[in-house]
């Protein structure tokens, strides 16, 4: 039953059909499976299969990523409350846009797949100065800061990544925060997340929520 | 030697040149190259103009562009803020539509030559005409309606309004954005431009699936150039990938030249358009920032070794960072200019 609800929810996912694939969340728990076992049997499960198709064989596209995410954060926000004892956290991310990129899009997506993988989010929006993303991540206790950037300028400028960068050395927190990018530029030169200052790079933003979580699993280690 | 404008002519008419055009859509460069910051540099269409014309005739490319920044068609629409920076483009910074009632109350110009934004581009393109005296073209840059709507809502609020909004808004707005870009191209024409690049970055295959292609986005293309002519019209990959859609783009429009992306395969988009369409190729110019003299070397050799076989081939860029050290556009172009030659046997 669980495979069949989570091939229900993929196909209407992957048409990009809000309403289908709600109902199928909706017929889920109705049928009596728990909001644990949907988020964590046919949500998440949709979006890392929705990885493998983008790796493997390019068929998914950034509109189904934006309506996967979407969804998983609606229904995580819904079924959360509702589960028999409170999820534990994988972690606090502290997202944003670099200063004078005002493409939110990346982040969204981001942010989507990462509350449906019980990762606590901060949203700080577009156009954020390097300094306010510290002290946001200083503020939650988060342990990355993921800084989404549309275009070259923003990426490598002087007030993107490379400044967070050296605010944290400057501030020691680098045992304590790391630093991950996301977005075009970085798609089109797979090395320049190093060059910016970060510890590392979503090829697309649903594995981004894979990246987050090793970098945070470095930090307690 | 040909000019570039001959040798644009050449290959839309299926001859071969001396050698491949090559094309290099610097931008923001025009204003270091006048020691201007960037907002000053695009406030008056004469310094753009200047710009370009200097960056042509140092580097010996073969056409200019007729255009600012791509946020300066929302300006058109009626955004009042744009962001400037000191080392990249221009960003929107006014959304012209925040709220549904604002699509139904988006006015489109019914004169470009009245919006005074738009009048600076007009003189920009007439005065390198004048200069240029037909012998370098000059290409715009025209978004499609499918992909206009992001510049007015930003691309989160257009794709909500795509996948899951009203239908009818989305028609109403989506009926707007064609009657703005046809009447655009049309002023862009009166200009004086020589090539039009239609763009749609939000139609590639990197963002709608093949089935929203078909659905929504290709009537809006056939829309948008119905009875215009398209001789002068280069569909314009806009930073996604566009290869899935040559063949459909080749039978169901008057299209027939392709501005494909570095991500495209160039051998199976020759393939696709199979002699039937200009093919113009893009190198990684992001690569650009920090790659060696031989890789650049390398990798124009492989773009031109595999496009220039049988004509009907532009080497070109996407929309070159700023960051792009001035060396590597040199070794960039000398480079496309000796690989690019063509031999009496048509190799």
């Amino acid at each position: 039953m669980g495979d069949a609800h989570l091939s229900a929810y993929y196909d209407a996912v992957f048409d990009t059909d809000r309403d289908r694939a709600l109902a199928v969340v909706k017929r889920a728990l109705d049928e009596g499976v728990s909001p644990e076992e949907v988020i964590f049997t046919i949500v998440v499960p949709c979006m890392e299969k929705m990885i493998g198709g983008m790796m493997t064989d390019s068929l998914v596209t950034l509109s189904q990523h934006f309506l996967a995410s979407q969804i998983a954060e609606e229904v995580a926000d819904t079924l959360i409350p509702r589960f028999k004892t409170a999820p534990e956290m994988q972690g606090h991310i502290v997202i944003g846009t670099s200063f004078g990129d005002f493409h939110g899009l990346g982040k969204k997506i981001v942010s989507g797949c990462l509350r449906a993988k019980m990762f606590q989010v901060t949203d700080v929006g577009i156009n954020v100065r390097p300094e306010r993303f510290v002290e946001e991540a200083l503020a939650v206790g988060a342990q990355v800061i993921g800084i989404s950037s549309m275009m070259v300028h923003t990426a490598v400028g002087e007030h993107g990544p490379r400044r967070v960068r050296e605010l944290l050395r400057e501030q020691g927190l680098e045992d304590r925060i790391r630093i991950v990018v996301g977005g075009a530029p970085y798609r089109f030169h797979d090395t320049l997340y190093r060059e910016v200052g970060a510890d590392a790079w979503g090829v697309t933003a649903i594995e981004g929520a894979d990246v987050i979580a090793r970098l945070i699993r470095e930090i307690r280690s | 030697m040909m000019t570039g404008m001959e040798r644009l002519q050449a290959v839309m008419a299926g001859r071969l040149p001396d050698r491949v055009p090559v094309l290099c859509n610097l931008l923001d460069q025009g204003a270091r190259e006048l020691g201007m910051g960037i907002r000053e540099y695009y406030s008056r269409g004469e310094n753009v103009a200047e710009g370009q014309l200097r960056m042509r005739e140092k580097y010996g490319y073969d056409g200019v562009v007729g255009m600012f920044y791509v946020a300066m068609e929302a300006e058109f629409f009626g955004c009042r803020s744009i962001v400037y920076a000191d080392d990249g483009p221009p960003n929107v910074g006014h959304l012209v539509i925040s709220r549904p009632e604002d699509i139904e109350t988006l006015q489109v110009p019914e004169d470009f030559n009245e919006i005074p934004r738009f009048r600076e581009l007009a003189t920009c393109i007439r005065i390198m005409k004048e200069k240029l005296a037909g012998n370098y073209p000059v290409t715009c840059l025209v978004t499609g309606s499918f992909s206009l709507p992001a510049l007015l809502m930003g691309i989160t609020g257009w794709m909500e309004l795509f996948l899951c909004g009203d239908p009818a808004l989305r028609e109403m707005l989506l009926e707007k954005c064609s009657l703005f870009c046809r009447r655009q191209i049309a002023a862009l024409r009166g200009a004086g431009a020589d090539l039009i690049a239609y763009t749609s970055s939000v139609a590639t295959s990197n963002i709608i699936t093949l089935r929203q292609f078909h659905e929504l986005a290709l009537p809006t293309i056939i829309r948008d150039l119905d009875g215009l002519g398209t001789g002068d019209i280069i569909y314009f990959n806009g930073g996604g990938q566009i290869n899935p859609h040559l063949k459909i783009l080749l039978e169901r429009t008057d299209l027939r030249a392709f501005y494909i992306n570095p991500f495209d395969s160039l051998s199976e988009a020759k393939l696709a358009l199979d002699g039937k369409a200009l093919l113009v190729a893009a190198i990684n110019d992001i690569r650009l920032i920090d790659w060696a003299a031989e890789k650049i070397e390398s990798e124009v050799g492989r773009i031109m070794e595999q496009g220039k076989q049988g004509g009907g081939f532009v080497f070109s860029t996407l929309m070159m960072p700023l960051a792009i050290p001035e060396q590597n556009i040199r070794v960039m172009l000398e480079a496309a200019y000796r690989h690019g030659c063509y031999h009496q046997d048509g190799t």
